[in-house]
């Protein structure tokens, strides 16, 4: 399994569905994107997902601080 | 009649005809966020929708579009379902000046019930968590109510802050938060990393209909979300403290989560469908770490669709962006009739005045852009005159159409604050403004040939009273 989003080997799971074995909630590692096992292609698997949400490791090294961290005053 | 909590807020809608009950199984995705996106487009009177039928989840009670028509928010502010926009705008500004009404401590609050704290917090636990739009980064809290309190002012109730904020469920303990600059937690959370601290939160989810609508009104800093909850609600707004925070909390809300932003961390967030109609995120912002979960036995987890307008929460905050503007205006220009700025959240707003001489109603538009809300709002703002009622649409365009001659009446202000989600702004934040001067020329002001306006004849509100009661009593 990879991430839909930036295509990151690293997915863990982050929920089982009360009724066993109905569906997984998986969060990627690196873009924290998250989807569940039984939604539509277009969110589930990288082939369908759509460019124009697709991440790369640079779009997220850029990605700018909102709000900035102000300096500390003591 | 005032709702202490979202349960008997439904059970009233239920009464009203204005909730449906979705018993058959649904799929969380795409199911629930398509239904509520539906009812968004089935006319301006569409229910609630409830569902407890979702697959793989045993125990998920689901309410979605619960403000969303102008019958519900209606019904949220106790007035008969049929009551005109405009009317529900005016009920609300005259409810908003019996303000401040003292919040009443209550005790026993039912999220006492159930707690999960330390290791044990899971969010995916006690929440059905479930996708809005195709391209969001997550699942997303988006109709919460977050409390925090001033750093250097923590016993200062008045500047303790209620307001909506969008979440992203990053994990089972973790959460993304956007503070929109102009807000007041971002005061809140500036003031704390600069003292290196984390910044204690409350988070209430499930709240009666009011304290959801007081979350989402631009209040000053110092105004308190409680206090215009009593006033709008005719009864003091009944509140305890989280047990962990000791932040005051709504009493009857379905779920507590207690915990702190993080000082001086940032994390990737979004995209998120917005309010604006556009996707906004790919930037890194603050991160809450969740410590502790109080919950209702079976809570109902309570969520809201947004995409392009109009969807529920443009019936949410709409009439509550109108109020602040309108009393701020009058305050100091008496002429203002009538504010309506529910397009977008007041991106564009448009004003009806009277005028003292010309150019004075392009002087009232320029003070709504320098209003606090409109310092990230009214980007666009129409000036209409006092006898065009700026809830109807038609009228605007017939002032737009016959009273503006662009030679003069476009005023634009460049490289003006706006928030940062407006698509249109460039660099995201900076956008030139824009007044529309729809009013009719008045001297010195002589342009125009506008000595000869048609009225209506003065027999005709008459007519109206009559052709009315014959079309009650059912004449042919
Ligand atoms: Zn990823």
């Amino acid at each position: 399994m990879i991430c839909p989003r930036c295509a990151y080997e690293g997915v863990d799971t982050l929920a089982c569905s009360p009724v066993p074995e109905a569906w997984e909630v998986l969060r990627c590692g690196r873009c924290l994107y998250a989807w569940r096992t039984t939604e539509p292609a277009r969110r589930t698997s990288r082939e369908h997902y759509p460019e124009e949400f697709r991440l790369t490791q640079d779009d997220l090294d850029r990605a700018p601080e909102v709000p900035a961290v102000p300096p500390v005053r003591r | 009649m005032a709702h202490d909590d979202l349960r008997s807020f439904l059970d009233e809608l239920d009464r009203n005809r204005q909730l449906l009950r979705v018993t058959e199984e649904v799929a969380p995705e795409p199911d629930l966020a398509a239904a509520a996106n539906a009812a968004c487009r089935i006319g301006p009177n569409a229910p609630a929708l409830h569902f407890d039928n979702v697959t793989g989840f045993t125990r998920a009670r689901i309410a979605l579009n619960v403000h969303g028509s102008w019958a519900n928010h209606a019904i949220a502010l106790g007035l008969p379902p049929e009551t005109s926009v405009k009317d529900q705008v005016q009920e609300f500004i005259r409810r908003w000046e019996e303000a401040p009404v003292e919040p009443e401590r209550r005790a026993d609050p039912p999220w006492t019930r159930n707690t999960v704290t330390g290791d044990d917090v899971d969010l995916y636990a006690v929440l059905p968590l479930f996708r809005l739009n195709d391209g969001d980064g997550g699942h997303y809290l988006d109709k919460a109510a977050v409390v925090s309190r001033d750093p250097e002012a923590p016993d200062d109730f008045g500047r303790q802050n209620v307001g909506t904020y969008r979440m992203q469920v990053k994990g089972r303990n973790r959460l993304g938060l956007q503070p929109v600059p102009m807000h007041d937690i971002a005061v809140h959370l500036r003031k704390a990393e600069e003292r290196g601290e984390d910044l204690p939160v409350a988070i209430a989810l499930g709240n009666d209909p009011v304290i959801t609508i007081v979350a989402g009104t631009p209040l000053g800093y110092e105004q308190s979300e409680y206090r215009l909850a009593g006033a709008l609600r005719g009864a003091p707004a009944p509140i305890a403290s989280a047990p962990l925070t000791g932040l005051d909390v709504p009493w009857g809300s379905e779920v507590i989560l207690e915990g702190v932003v993080e000082g001086r961390t940032r994390e990737f967030e979004g995209p998120f469908g917005e309010f604006t109609g556009h996707y906004s995120g790919g930037r890194r912002m603050p991160v809450i770490r969740v410590e502790r979960i109080s919950h209702r036995d079976d809570p109902i987890f309570e969520a809201l669709y947004l995409g392009m307008p109009w969807t529920e929460i443009d019936y949410l905050i709409g009439p509550a962006t109108c109020v602040p503007l309108q009393q701020q205006l009058r305050a100091e220009f008496p002429e203002v009739r009538a504010v309506n700025a529910m397009y977008t959240h007041g991106l564009l707003a448009i004003i009806s005045t009277a005028k003292r001489y010309g150019g004075f109603a392009r002087a009232v538009g320029t003070r709504a852009m320098t209003t606090p809300h409109g310092l990230g709002y009214c980007k666009v703002v129409i000036m209409v005159d006092e006898d065009v009622d700026p809830f109807d649409l038609p009228q605007v365009m017939w002032a737009l159409s016959t009273k503006v001659n662009p030679a003069s009446d476009l005023v634009d202000l460049p490289a003006m604050s706006v928030l940062e989600l407006d698509p249109g702004s460039e660099p995201p934040g900076i956008t030139d403004k824009l007044i529309i001067d729809a009013t009719t020329p008045v001297p010195p002001d002589v342009r125009g040939s506008y000595g000869r306006p048609v009225t209506d004849l003065p027999e005709t509100s008459q007519w109206i009273a009559r052709l009315t009661s014959m079309l009650a009593r059912g004449d042919s």
